[in-house]
């Protein structure tokens, strides 16, 4: 019967198709996403002119972004600013993700809740970045509601038009990308699992930081890091909310592309890239990401 | 009758996942037009011999070979080989009629429309299920998703249909309508079928011969009534679910095993010693009485009634379970008395003894 | 237990953060009805009035405020959303099919892909710009520069979701596709994507709604005619005027509709895939 040789049959079927279907995805993203980026880390260091650039390479750009304290303040700028972001989106979108992830059973609910925080984002982000105006301004919505409940007598001034301003705004615009991935973290914890340490007598808080936040990291770090990469890039809001006063590397970078000065845009966007690179890198370390999806 | 043409043939196939061997060096070759079942525990590996004659799974080593030729390398689709799936893998957006003529008009080799009609109103009958055709799938039961998931792949004239646990999904009643029609269809079709099952009961009762699987290998090979009769490892004995096996030691042709010693006529080839016999080959004795042959003490523990036969429980003294079974059909049943000792006495040549003689 | 108490207080939070987020858009459409065009996009409101919308349509006498520059911008946005859907669904279906099976390389592909997701749009538009501008000096257009740059960011959102669609589905309806001897490429066509219509739909609908709204990276790619984003840009830092806002309540509503359009659609195509296919348990 098997007097036969027996044969090494090869490993993968030969009608492996993934190679093609791959490809495009990948080439697309190669010369439209990898090839930008490493020109702009390129262009850094090219020669700038009035209004053209030469492919001579030189710091100079590079001394120019460093020796001035306006451009250096904006780096400041924008980290701090993306701390108090996080920080803010993070505490104000816990207890909501919460809410929505553990407590409500019903899942045809949760969907429901989850829905109607995305529904804002139906209207232009550019649109809704606008509205804060009426809203902050000295005669805006918040002070006439203030004075009228009696709480202050003066119009508070601080609300529009300085860095509180667009920390509100962004906040209230990306807090959602923080509860999103964090209730559907907190809604894949089995209950039989909290169930099991009430009995054995553990209260709430040692049951949320020993058993719910643990569980819920992976959806908070997916979170941070939208907001973070968001954050980081953003300009609009601080253009339309600050008044100029609140400069960030995004800001710089679409000034200086519009006086034609793209040296010093690529400076900047290369800060840009490996401060988000260092963020990211460090979100990730904290939990395994790969295992989770 | 079963022809002589081996339809198919396995040689030294093996598959491993990882770490996990799934099949080693599986040689096997099966006739056309034969009924044949694969018996096995889970992990056995006979839901992965199936996919790797189906083509779902390429081999490690070893060959495939379809009526002469070699198929290890042919894709899935190329094969001409059926598959029934366990859980039938309907198509959810087609009708039943769609179903079953997916086949015939999706093909490498187009079938003209009306021919693809005649042939699939034909199938849909002989499976007994005229009427549904415009059924959509989630409209009927499981028995009938299951005759669709036959037609659907009958109608496509295959040399071999794989089954891979069929009745799995079926409840008690329907299960031996299907078991009866399956062997009908496949009598009527002359198509050989390969069915997988975990029960021992439905593979004895529906194969001309039975494959046992034991952790990735062919245990053993042979018409049921050889299966059930003379089982060829301790490992067969013990999934017929119908043998009380002792462990002990064998020299030359003497065992010695809890009840003491016996000569065995002959000895089954195994790794390790142990006898076995069968429940209905046991007799249930009074303590003390006298009789021939060997024997062993056990209290009684409980009975149950199986409609056609009783089955008693015994405890023997170190603590193992002993079932005897008594065919009603043979006389009354006895009763006796819980935690009361009993001997259980057997003929010397109803026991088969392993090990290396 | 403490849940009691818990729960009602987080049902209360949760309240507010709604109101919270919705803030904006209530204070969008009451100054909508601001009266105009003297009106200015501050409370108080001096009279109710649909003027601005009216104004939106070019249905009022000419001012001295101009009308929003919409019309062209929105037919390109609109063109560039649905050329950017559509692009970006098939290279993510492609993608999420060729990772059933592990490949060599797959995790430097994934990563790669997921990539357009993180880098933001001022990066992604300033390195197009710079590729198109000063390496290969071709102008810049919303159908070219704009486009790559924005299927580079729809992309992966189109990926994931199809990734996460083909992770639960029960690839044995596949299987008995080829043993009745359908090729596998007949077999995508005919089982595979008929039953996973539905999650493409979604990924569509994703891609569409993120290229219609997108501005940062479309703000450097896109050359001299504008999307509709840009154009509100252009308005931001000269005055701006309430009908910025009734076009927003007008959007928002429009997009109201969409969504119900989808979901009709939805629930018409997963009665037809039926959770049959998707890891029917054996009862």
């Amino acid at each position: 019967m098997s007097g036969t040789a027996v044969r090494q049959a090869p490993q993968q079927k030969s009608r492996s198709s993934a190679p093609w279907l791959i490809a495009p995805g990948v080439l697309w993203m190669l010369v439209f996403l990898v090839t930008p980026i490493l020109l702009i880390v390129y262009v850094s260091f090219w020669t700038q002119t009035t209004f053209k650039i030469e492919p001579t390479l030189t710091l100079q750009s590079w001394k120019a972004f460093f020796g001035s304290d306006t451009y250096l303040n904006s780096l400041w700028t924008t980290v701090r600013i993306w701390l108090i972001v996080l920080a803010s989106t993070f505490i104000i979108g816990y207890p909501t993700a919460l809410f929505v992830g553990l407590f409500v059973k019903n899942k045809t609910l949760s969907t429901v809740l989850l829905v109607i925080c995305v529904i804002p984002f139906w209207t232009s982000f550019l649109i809704r970045v606008l509205a804060w105006r009426p809203m902050l301004g000295k005669e805006g919505a918040i002070n006439i509601l203030l004075q009228k409940f009696g709480i202050i007598s003066q119009p508070i001034e601080a609300l529009l038009f300085t860095e509180l301003s667009v920390i509100i705004g962004m906040t209230q615009i990306y807090v959602v990308f923080m509860v999103g991935p964090i209730a559907f973290m907190l809604g894949r914890i089995d209950p039989n699992i909290i169930e099991a340490a009430r009995d054995l007598g553990a209260g709430f808080g040692r049951i949320f930081w020993k058993i719910i936040f643990p569980l819920s990291l992976p959806g908070v770090v997916v979170g941070a890091i939208f907001v973070s990469v968001m954050v980081l890039g953003e300009f609009a809001t601080a253009a339309a909310l600050s008044g100029r006063k609140v400069n960030l590397l995004g800001n710089i970078i679409v000034t200086q592309v519009g006086s034609l000065k793209w040296a010093l845009a690529s400076v900047v966007g290369v800060i840009l890239t490996i401060v988000m690179g260092l963020v990211i890198a460090g979100f990730l370390r904290i939990v395994d990401l790969k295992r989770e999806l | 009758m079963t022809s002589q043409q081996p339809v198919f043939r396995l040689e030294g196939v093996s598959k491993s996942y990882g770490s996990v061997t799934a099949l080693r060096d599986i040689t096997l070759s099966v006739n056309g037009n034969e009924y044949i079942s694969v018996l096995g525990p889970s992990g056995s590996g006979k839901s992965v011999l199936l996919r790797v004659i189906a083509g779902f799974d390429v081999p490690d080593s070893g060959r495939v070979v379809l009526e002469g030729r070699d198929i290890t390398d042919v894709p899935a689709y190329e094969r001409g080989i059926g598959f029934v799936f366990q859980n039938f893998a309907l198509f959810p957006h087609l009708t039943v009629f769609e179903n079953v003529a997916f086949g015939l008009r999706n093909g490498k080799v187009p079938v003209a429309a009306p021919d693809v009609e005649q042939r699939v109103k034909d199938m849909i009958s002989l499976v007994g299920l005229a009427g549904m055709e415009g059924r959509g799938v989630h409209q009927i039961s499981g028995g009938q998703k299951q005759r669709v998931a036959l037609a659907r792949t009958l109608v496509m004239a295959p040399r071999l249909v794989l089954l891979d646990e069929p009745l799995g999904a079926l409840d008690a009643n329907l299960l031996h309508r299907m078991r009866n029609e399956l062997r009908a269809i496949r009598e009527k079709l002359g198509v050989t079928f390969m069915h997988v099952t975990g029960s021992e009961t439905e593979a004895l009762a529906m194969g001309d011969r039975v494959v046992v699987l034991d952790h990735g290998r062919i245990a053993q090979f042979a018409r049921p009534d050889q299966v059930y009769g003379q089982p060829a490892t301790p490992s067969v004995a013990h999934f017929l679910n119908r043998y009380n096996i002792f462990e002990g030691e064998l020299s030359g042709k003497r065992f010695t095993g809890p009840f003491g010693m016996i000569d065995a006529a002959s000895v089954t080839p195994a790794d390790k010693p142990a006898c076995a016999i069968r429940y209905d080959r046991m007799k249930v004795e009074e303590e003390g009485a006298p009789g021939e042959g060997p024997a062993i003490s056990a209290s009684f523990v409980a009975s149950e009634y199986l409609g056609s036969s009783v089955m008693y429980f015994f405890e023997a003294a170190d603590g193992r379970v002993i079932e005897v079974e008594h065919h009603l059909s043979l006389g009354q049943p006895q009763s006796f008395e819980p935690k009361r000792r009993y001997r259980l006495r057997w003929k010397p040549e109803d026991a088969i003894v392993f090990g290396r003689g | 237990m403490e849940s009691r108490v818990l729960k009602p207080v987080l049902a209360v939070y949760t309240l507010l953060f709604i109101l919270f987020l919705y803030a904006p858009f209530f204070v969008l459409a009451i100054l909508s009805f601001q009266s105009g065009p003297e009106g200015g996009p501050q409370f108080p409101i001096i009279e109710w009035s649909t003027y601005w919308y009216r104004h939106i349509f070019g249905m009022v006498p000419p001012s001295r405020i101009a009308p929003l520059p919409l019309g062209e911008a929105l037919f390109r946005s609109l063109t560039l959303a649905f050329m950017t859907m559509v692009t970006s669904t098939v290279l993510g279906v492609m993608s999420a099919q060729a990772f059933r099976r592990k490949f060599k390389g797959s995790g430097l592909a994934f990563y790669l892909i997921v990539l357009g997701m993180m880098v933001p749009g001022v990066l992604t538009g300033l390195g197009v710009s710079l590729l198109a501008n000063n390496i290969l000096g071709i102008e810049r257009h919303w159908w070219s520069t704009g486009f790559v740059t924005h299927v580079v960011y729809t992309f992966p959102f189109a990926f994931l979701v199809m990734l996460a669609i083909l992770n639960r589905f029960d690839a044995s309806v596949e299987e008995a596709s080829w043993s009745l001897g359908v090729p596998p490429a007949r077999t995508f066509r005919k089982v595979t994507f008929p039953l996973i219509f539905p999650g493409v739909l979604s990924a569509m609908l994703f891609a569409f709604t993120l290229s219609y709204d997108e501005f940062s990276r479309t703000l450097f790619a896109s050359g001299r005619d504008q999307t509709l984003p840009l154009a509100i840009y252009g308005t931001f830092s000269v005055e701006i005027h309430p009908n910025v806002f009734a076009f927003g309540v007008l959007t928002t509503v429009f997009s109201f509709a969409l969504l119900s359009v989808y979901a009709i659609l939805m629930t018409l195509s997963v009665r037809r895939a039926k959770k049959v296919a998707m890891q029917e348990d054996i009862a």
